[in-house]
C-alpha cells in the first residue's frame, strides 16, 4: 500500500495502518537511534516514543516530504532531547580515555574488531549537530536533500557538517589506533621482560 | 582512512520481537489516557470558572467592604453604627454634623513645665456656620 494512504488510514485512526508503518520502519529506526545513542535499550524506548508521536500527531504531517523523513525527524529530535538530559554533549579527552581504559581491555578478545569499536567511541564523541547527518549520510543512505528536510536546514550546511563530522572521525580514528599502537609495544617490552 | 564505507559497515541493530506488540499495548494505553483527559479538561475548567463565579458574588454582593475611616469612627463613638447597616447609610442630600471634642489644657500642660497659658482660639467670622455636606 502506498505510504500517503497508511498515512491517510492512521489520521483516521486506523490501527492496522499504524501496525504496517511500525513494521516497515521499526528496524531502521532502532538501528538509527541506537548509533545516535550508543545505547539499545533507549533506542527502544526512543523508537516506541517516535512511532508513538507518528500516530498521535498524524494529523500535523504534510505530504510534501516523503514518510520516511517524518519518521526520521520525529526520532532525531527525541534523541536530541534525551541527549541534552544525559548531558551527552561532554567531550571527554583522549587522555582522559586512555587512563580509563584498562591494557587488558586490548589483551583478552574484544567482541568487536579495534577499528570497529573506536569508530563507535568517536561517533559517541562527536557532537549531535554532526552525528546525525553523518549518521543519516552514510549508515542510513539518506540524500544530503533529504537530510535537510529532516534537519530543517540549508543543504550547504549539511554538506560541511557531513564533512566536518567525517574529517572528526577520521582524526578519533588516527589517534585511536596511535594510542592502540603503543599499548602493543608496551605490552610486548612486558612480555620481553618476563 | 575511508570513513563512509567504515560506517557502513557497522553492524545494523534490530527492533527486539515482541517491539509491535508493546507499541499496539501502550497505543491502545495512551488512547484510554487520552479520552479521560478529553472529558476531564472539560469538567476541570467548568469547576474552575464557577468556583472564580462564586467567588466575585461573594465578595461584590454578599460582603461589602466597610471603610477603614468608618471603621475608625466607630471605634471612636463618632459614628453611629446604623450607617454601617445595609442601606442605613447617609442619603443623598443629607447632612452629617461632625462634633469632635478636643482638650487643648490637657495638651498644653503636658507639652511643657511653664506656667500654664491658656489660648483660646476662635473663629472670627460673621457669617453663620455651615455645615458640611457629604
Amino acid at each position: 500500500m502506498d505510504e500517503q494512504e497508511l498515512v491517510r488510514q492512521i489520521q483516521d485512526g486506523d490501527e492496522m495502518a499504524f501496525a504496517e508503518v511500525v513494521k516497515i520502519y521499526k528496524d531502521k529506526i532502532v538501528n538509527f537511534l541506537c548509533k545516535l545513542t550508543g545505547d539499545y535499550q533507549k533506542a527502544v524506548d526512543l523508537s516506541q516514543e517516535t512511532f508513538m508521536r507518528v500516530y498521535f500527531k498524524a494529523h500535523k504531517y504534510r505530504p510534501v516530504a516523503p514518510l520516511s523523513s517524518w519518521i526520521y525527524a520525529i526520532a532525531s529530535n527525541l534523541a536530541k532531547t534525551e541527549m541534552k538530559k544525559m548531558r551527552k554533549y561532554t567531550v571527554i579527552s583522549l587522555d582522559e580515555v586512555q587512563s580509563r581504559v584498562p591494557i587488558e581491555a586490548y589483551r583478552k578478545n574484544p567482541p568487536d574488531s579495534g577499528l570497529t569499536r573506536n569508530l563507535k567511541k568517536a561517533l559517541d564523541s562527536l557532537h549531535p549537530r554532526y552525528r546525525i547527518p553523518v549518521i543519516l549520510k552514510d549508515i542510513e543512505g539518506f540524500s544530503q536533500e533529504e537530510i535537510a528536510q529532516i534537519m530543517k536546514r540549508p543543504v550547504g550546511t549539511i554538506k560541511a557538517r557531513i564533512n566536518r563530522g567525517r574529517n572528526y572521525l577520521k582524526i578519533e580514528l588516527e589517534k585511536a589506533s596511535c594510542v592502540e599502537n603503543s599499548f602493543t609495544k608496551k605490552e610486548e617490552y612486558q612480555d620481553g621482560c618476563a | 582512512m575511508d570513513v563512509p564505507n567504515l560506517l557502513k559497515k557497522l553492524e545494523r541493530v534490530k527492533a527486539p520481537p515482541d517491539f509491535e506488540q508493546k507499541i499496539l499495548a501502550q497505543l491502545s494505553l495512551r488512547k484510554r489516557r487520552k479520552q479521560r483527559i478529553k472529558y476531564l479538561r472539560p469538567s476541570l475548567a467548568g469547576a474552575f470558572s464557577a468556583a472564580l463565579v462564586f467567588f466575585i458574588v461573594v465578595n461584590v454582593f454578599i460582603l461589602p467592604k466597610k471603610g477603614t475611616r468608618e471603621v475608625a469612627d466607630l471605634e471612636k463613638g463618632l459614628a453611629s453604627p446604623s450607617i454601617f447597616q445595609r442601606g442605613g447609610g447617609p442619603r443623598k442630600g443629607e447632612t452629617i454634623p461632625i462634633i469632635e471634642a478636643v482638650d487643648y489644657a490637657g495638651e498644653i500642660q503636658s507639652a511643657s513645665r511653664e506656667p500654664q497659658t491658656i489660648y483660646i482660639l476662635e473663629q472670627v467670622s460673621e457669617g453663620t456656620s455651615t455645615k458640611i455636606k457629604y
